[in-house]
């Protein structure tokens, strides 16, 4: 068993408001006996973990505060997200970083396994292995076999023991934290939408740093009531002639506020949001009957996420958004040396192309250098529509 | 009472004005830009104004470029993207591909009756652009004019750096090889007009294509597309002005529309 991390770090005086009530939420529920878990990926399975009793929570950090930190070890023109979560990793800045006890990653693109191997020598760091192939007998053996892999290494690492019946239940209770958080953003679907896309980034994104689940699903579900009272209210944050865009590409959140920003002072309203942060692993359920391991396999496996060849899943989410909710424009956001959606850049617009659906891709790093060239081409693209 | 709008683009390098009565450019000025753009657009709004007798209250501010956030006395701020656009239509009616190497961006803007369809830019870094000539000339001792002079010869040496920083060594290195003056500035076009014919495949141009911004009077530069391009493309000697009479215009089209 693992020694759980309780003391703060040494830097903590020194920290913002924000960043040290992180830290003293996080202290009094390692103080409380919680064992933390911090993940990158929307792949990893969070069921595991909460069967566990454990708390997770998504280290993709994303400032670029810790960046040249980063890259005294890291190549500088390698992705902001890699070198973000790394600098918050050995400068002991990120709370639930610092207090994580376990820290799994995923082979989900080749910059962050190398990152990972420099972070286990920090770090207690689990790698689970992802498949490239959603729909292969192989692949999905693979993946189940890397679940119960990584079930045993939580049991144990925590001393817990996790039947199938707290399986059951951890599926049961994200089912009803996906259906809360797609209902949500859902609400966009109306015409004009009841808030900004910021705001709903902003509460999506924020959804996961809520640690007490129950808490978390009364203010998703108190969010909703809020949003939808004040919309039947008359209350019109959104004027009803301005375009609707969705963003696709890469993980957002964080500084990356900074594209919806500029999509939204330019003049549109962004209505969703085809990223991990958003309708991505929140679109579907996990199946309730049968074997809890296989189900939890199968359900995070067929999310839609460039580093899957052939990528069918993404592109049918991304249609159907589209016309669920309206789009006048799609601006795909890809982070600075992502292969994968930089690549991948070239099928979705071909893709909206062919659908009548204008365009454009913004390629952006963490840093604020840029946002000048944003607001011009984001405000170009809205001037277009 | 308005009787005729004005345009302000304030790039990096140069402050575009022009002032506009319907279909006619009644004026036009422009002036470098220098540390404050607010400054330079206020200058060349009064110029405008002194040229044509028009009183401020009589005209219509449409502010564009990078300056655009800064000018406080224009009634509307619009990218220059769009601006180019309905500039370029102005200067080439029917043109659809709008060629437009600036200060510090070059794009590429696919255009049908003046409106965008499509556009590319280069990102964050001075490949390409007019910043890059510059550069490239003063490292060679001349200003803009001289550079361009060098050009009509047609000579041209092979340079791999793409990186304004990089290929200013690689400048240097190739006068010390004993290279002429007139290859090393075709050379320095040839990298100039890759990059746009790059950015041209990725928004599919097609002609008629209008070369706009400050180095459209650039004739050598001008050549140096067609030939790479493989198709004509035409320069109009209001380029320069293309993005300030498309920033004036959106006034007349969003009055014609109501």
């Amino acid at each position: 068993m693992i020694q759980k991390k309780t003391e703060l770090p040494q830097i903590f005086e020194s920290f913002g408001e924000a960043r040290k009530n992180g830290f003293l939420a996080m202290k009094k529920m390692k103080d409380n006996g919680k064992g933390v878990v911090g993940q990158f990926c929307s792949y990893t399975p969070l069921e595991i973990f909460m069967a566990a009793g454990l708390v997770s929570v998504g280290l993709c950090s994303t400032s670029d505060e810790t960046i040249p930190e980063a890259e005294k070890v890291l190549p500088a023109n390698l992705c902001p997200l890699i070198k973000s979560s790394y600098g918050f990793a050995i400068t002991d800045k990120c709370p639930y970083m610092y207090f994580s006890d376990l820290v799994v990653g995923e082979t989900t693109c080749d910059g962050k396994v190398k990152m990972y191997e420099l972070l286990a020598k920090k770090k207690n760091v689990h790698i689970l292995e992802l498949p490239r192939r959603q729909d292969t007998p192989e692949a999905k053996a693979l993946w189940r076999a890397e679940l119960v892999r990584l079930k045993e290494r939580v049991e144990k690492d925590f001393g817990a023991a996790i039947s199938d019946e707290h399986l059951r239940d951890a599926i049961h209770r994200r089912n009803i934290e996906r259906r809360l958080l797609k209902e949500l953003y859902e609400l966009s679907t109306m015409a004009p939408p009841p808030i900004t896309g910021l705001r709903q980034l902003q509460i999506l994104f924020g959804s996961q740093f809520k640690f007490n689940w129950d808490e978390k699903v009364a203010e998703i579900q108190n969010a909703i009531d809020s949003i939808r009272a004040a919309y039947e209210a008359g209350e019109r944050p959104v004027p009803a002639d301005v375009p609707r865009i969705l963003i696709t590409g890469c993980p957002m959140g964080g500084v990356t506020e900074k594209v919806v920003k500029v999509i939204e002072e330019a003049g549109a309203v962004v209505v969703a949001f085809e990223n991990c942060t958003g309708a991505k692993p929140m679109d579907r359920q996990c199946r309730e009957e049968g074997d809890p391991l296989t189900n939890i396999a199968d359900h995070y496996l067929q999310i839609g996420c460039a580093v899957m060849t052939p990528d069918n899943n993404r592109f049918e989410l991304l249609g159907r958004l589209c016309e669920q909710f309206q789009v006048n424009g799609v601006v795909e956001m890809t982070l600075q040396a992502c292969h994968a959606y930089a690549v991948e850049a070239h099928s979705v617009k071909a893709f909206l192309q062919e659908k009548g659906i204008p365009y454009l891709q913004l390629e952006t790093d963490y840093g604020s250098a840029d946002i000048g060239q944003l607001s011009t081409r984001a405000g170009a693209f809205v001037e277009m529509l | 009472m308005i009787k005729a709008s004005v345009g302000i683009d304030c790039g990096s390098a140069s402050c575009k004005g022009v002032l506009l009565q319907e279909d006619a450019v009644l004026a036009s000025c422009v002036q470098s830009t220098g540390w404050s753009p607010r400054e330079t657009s206020r200058a060349v709004l009064e110029q405008l104004l002194a040229k044509t007798g028009l009183a401020r209250e009589n005209v219509h501010i449409v502010a564009t470029g990078y300056g655009r956030v800064s000018i406080d006395f224009a009634q509307r701020a619009v990218t220059e993207i769009t601006c180019h656009g309905l500039g370029a239509d102005y200067l080439l009616p029917g043109v659809r591909t709008v060629i437009d190497i600036g200060g510090q961006d070059s794009k590429v803007i696919a255009v049908e009756a003046g409106q965008v369809r499509s556009f590319q830019m280069n990102n964050k870094c001075a490949a390409g652009t007019g910043r890059f000539l510059e550069m490239s000339a003063n490292r060679m001792g001349i200003d803009l004019a001289e550079f361009a002079s060098l050009l009509p010869e047609g000579k041209s040496c092979s340079l791999s750096s793409m990186c304004a920083v990089f290929a200013d060594s690689e400048i240097i290195s190739l006068l010390a090889a004993g290279k002429s003056r007139e290859e090393v500035a075709g050379g320095i076009i040839q990298l100039v007009v890759d990059r746009a014919v790059a950015l041209a495949a990725r928004v599919e141009s097609s002609p008629p294509i209008l070369l706009t911004g400050g180095l459209a009077g650039m004739e050598g530069l001008r050549i140096a597309l067609e030939r790479q391009l493989g198709q004509p493309v035409a320069a109009s000697d209001l380029s320069r002005f293309a993005g300030a009479i498309g920033a004036a215009r959106t006034y007349w089209m969003r009055k014609a529309r109501k």
